[in-house]
């Protein structure tokens, strides 16, 4: 069984590449499992055209709720969980996370899977976001930023937390590239010891098949983008092992983007 | 300044003890049913009723304020109290609960304190504080009665880091001295005709045990002579109604009992600066033997004459032998004997004190 975390930046398209990759996982044949940890529930939208019940909302009056009661198959077969929360500016999100995860590996028989995605809201600004990789429910983390400088520098937040907590990260997923903003990227990339997995472009696709709720790959298998998404997934698929990464003090941060730097 | 290594009093349960102060009918904890279990029994005794909107887990992922508002609805429709206090707890303020909007919303604002504290912000009168700010919002203390207390509560922090148990790292328990034994001491000494100094030292309403020493002493007094004054904090005329009554309860059992008070040092909330001037009485005069009663770390004259100190609670105890004191008594659980008291309760030194007498006549 391998497994990932999907981490970046707020709005950066984790849930757009969690879902995709999970679908291109699956039509190599392997068997996957989609575990949103936002509380807007939107990450598996995408596999299964709708929203599905979250395992939090379940559990408020079910303690106990049955696996088949908040795990939920999409196309090609593909298990979906979404793990929910609060209603925006209550409760806390963080621990719902704890919570809903700790439920989630204590009921289901992981062994089950071949590959376990996890898409969770934002930066690890706290513990309950960081859940999912300290407790080494996911092995490593994916980072998903684009050529700005605040996805950057919310990439770099990341790598700081992990290099707190002291967890792997696989790589970098370059998303919605840009022709100059490659080599910001490349630089960040060797600052903080982490590889470049992939670079996404900006494609009109990928936005016609989110408003379609279902992945590009599906709606669009012979396109372009869906070849990169697909041979980026299977670049994932052999990763052998991460590495802890660096994070940069923000005079570095900001050198990244002079230009002759 | 030292790290703090031991449990040391939480600000929550300080808010509850100033709202009791204040004579609010009802205290609702808003936080899990475990959180302040022991204080909220405590006070029970004392004639508060205590609630909680027992968080769990589900409210603490989904937010508890509609929990809180349905307890407070229910409260008040049931018991139709005057004053209520609403007091938050470490894992409702974690989660940035809103305990004053749900108040607002159900028309109870004034008549309710409001309490945003939890037991991480550090010295425990920080609760009480807030409590005061809240009820001088609400125009039950006036600013300058605020103020004073305010004032006081920082003393009593800055007493309790400079000579209190806060000024340790490691502090061990310790059981003091023999009871039997130091009873012996302050017989034999008045016995002997030194000069003694009984002062009263005391927090709010520990004073109904510790003002104890004083009835023993003056009985000792009455069987054999000796010169004994009396110095207390037992102004009847400072402080919240409630510990004001406290005081006068006290004066008028002593009156009853024939005894005067010599110096009045000030009122109960005040021992962290009426130990002070307890300080010069005593050395202003030809004192021997002081006995100081309640929180005798406010009052420094170890070493100066002879000391017998009465404390309650084991780290206090080993605190003040420390510190030099020459004899120390702990009273055991003095706070939980006197919660729910209105009358002077027999203390240990003083049960101790009253055999000896006994076998002497
Ligand atoms: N490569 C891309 N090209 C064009 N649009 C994209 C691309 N990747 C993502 N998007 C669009 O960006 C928006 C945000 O994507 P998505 O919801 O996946 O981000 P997210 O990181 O999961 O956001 P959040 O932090 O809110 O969960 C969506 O409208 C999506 O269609
Ligand atoms: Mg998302």
């Amino acid at each position: 069984m391998r497994s990932i975390a999907i981490y970046g930046k707020g709005g950066i398209g984790k849930s757009t590449l969690a879902s995709n990759i999970a679908y291109a996982l699956s039509k190599f044949g392997l068997k996957v499992l989609l575990i949103g940890c936002d509380p807007k529930s939107d990450s598996t939208i995408n596999i299964i055209g709708k929203h599905i019940p979250s395992l939090l909302d379940i559990m408020k009056t079910n303690k106990n709720p049955s696996i088949d009661m908040f795990l939920f198959k999409g196309s090609n077969n593909i298990s979906c969980i979404e793990i929910g929360g609060p209603e925006p500016g209550i409760g806390c999100a963080g621990r719902g996370i704890i919570v809903g995860v700790n439920y989630i590996f204590k009921n289901l028989n992981i062994n089950d899977y071949d590959f376990i995605i996890f898409d969770v809201p934002a930066d690890i600004v706290c513990g309950g976001l960081a859940i999912v990789v300290k407790e080494k429910y996911a092995e490593g983390v994916i980072i998903v930023t684009s050529d700005d400088f605040m996805s950057i520098y919310a990439a770099n937040n990341i790598c700081r937390g992990l290099n707190t907590i002291r967890v792997n990260a696989f790589g970098i997923l370059y998303n919605k590239s840009t022709k100059n903003g490659i080599k910001y990227v490349e630089k960040f990339s060797r600052k903080v010891n982490l590889p470049i997995i992939g670079i996404i472009p900006y494609s009109e696709e990928i936005i016609s098949a989110n408003k379609m709720m279902k992945t590009v790959i599906e709606v669009y298998p012979n396109s372009n983008i869906s070849n990169i998404i697909k041979s980026i997934s299977l670049s994932i698929l052999n990763i052998k092992e991460g590495r802890i990464p660096n994070w940069l003090s923000i005079n570095e941060l900001e050198e990244i983007f002079y230009e002759n730097s | 300044m030292s790290v703090i290594i031991h449990p040391r009093p939480s600000p929550i349960a300080a808010a509850m003890y100033m709202l009791r102060d204040l004579d609010v009918d009802v205290i609702i904890l808003h936080g899990p049913s475990g959180c302040c279990f022991g204080p909220a029994r405590l006070l029970e005794k004392d004639g508060v009723k205590v609630f909680t909107t027992a968080l769990s887990e589900n409210e603490l992922i989904f937010g508890g304020e509609k929990r809180l508002r349905n307890i407070l609805k229910k409260i008040n429709e049931l018991f139709k109290p005057k004053l209520i206090g609403v007091v938050g707890t470490c894992a409702s303020m974690i989660i940035g609960e809103n305990i004053k909007r749900v108040v607002e919303e159900l028309n109870l604002a004034n008549k309710t304190i409001c309490c945003n504290v939890h037991s991480g912000l550090g010295d425990n009168t920080i609760g009480a504080i807030e409590v005061l700010k809240e009820a001088m919002n609400l125009g039950i203390i006036s600013k300058e009665e605020f103020e004073r207390q305010k004032y006081m509560l920082e003393m009593a922090t800055l007493l309790e880091k400079t000579r209190g148990t806060a000024r340790l790292e490691y502090i061990p328990n310790s059981p003091g001295d023999n009871p039997k034994k130091v009873a012996y001491e302050i017989i034999n000494d008045i016995r002997n005709n030194k000069e003694v100094a009984c002062i009263l030292n005391a927090k709010k309403e520990t004073a109904f045990l510790f003002a104890d020493i004083i009835i023993v002493l003056n009985e000792i007094k009455k069987k054999i002579g000796g010169k004994i004054k009396f110095i207390a904090n037992l102004d009847p005329n400072i402080g919240l109604p409630r510990i004001r009554n406290y005081s006068k309860i006290i004066l008028e059992e002593l009156n009853r009992r024939g005894i005067n008070i010599d110096f009045i040092t000030g009122g109960l909330d005040e021992y962290p600066i009426a130990g002070e001037k307890a300080k010069e009485i005593v050395l202003n005069s030809s004192t021997e033997l002081a006995i100081i009663a309640g929180i005798p770390h406010a009052v420094a004259i170890e070493g100066k004459v002879k000391t017998i100190a009465i404390t309650s609670g084991s780290r206090a105890t080993s605190n003040l032998k420390s510190l030099g004191y020459d004899y120390v008594v702990n009273e055991y659980g003095a706070h939980r004997v006197t919660l729910g008291k209105k009358y002077i309760h027999r203390s240990i030194l003083g049960n101790a004190i009253r055999k000896i007498m006994r076998d002497i006549s």
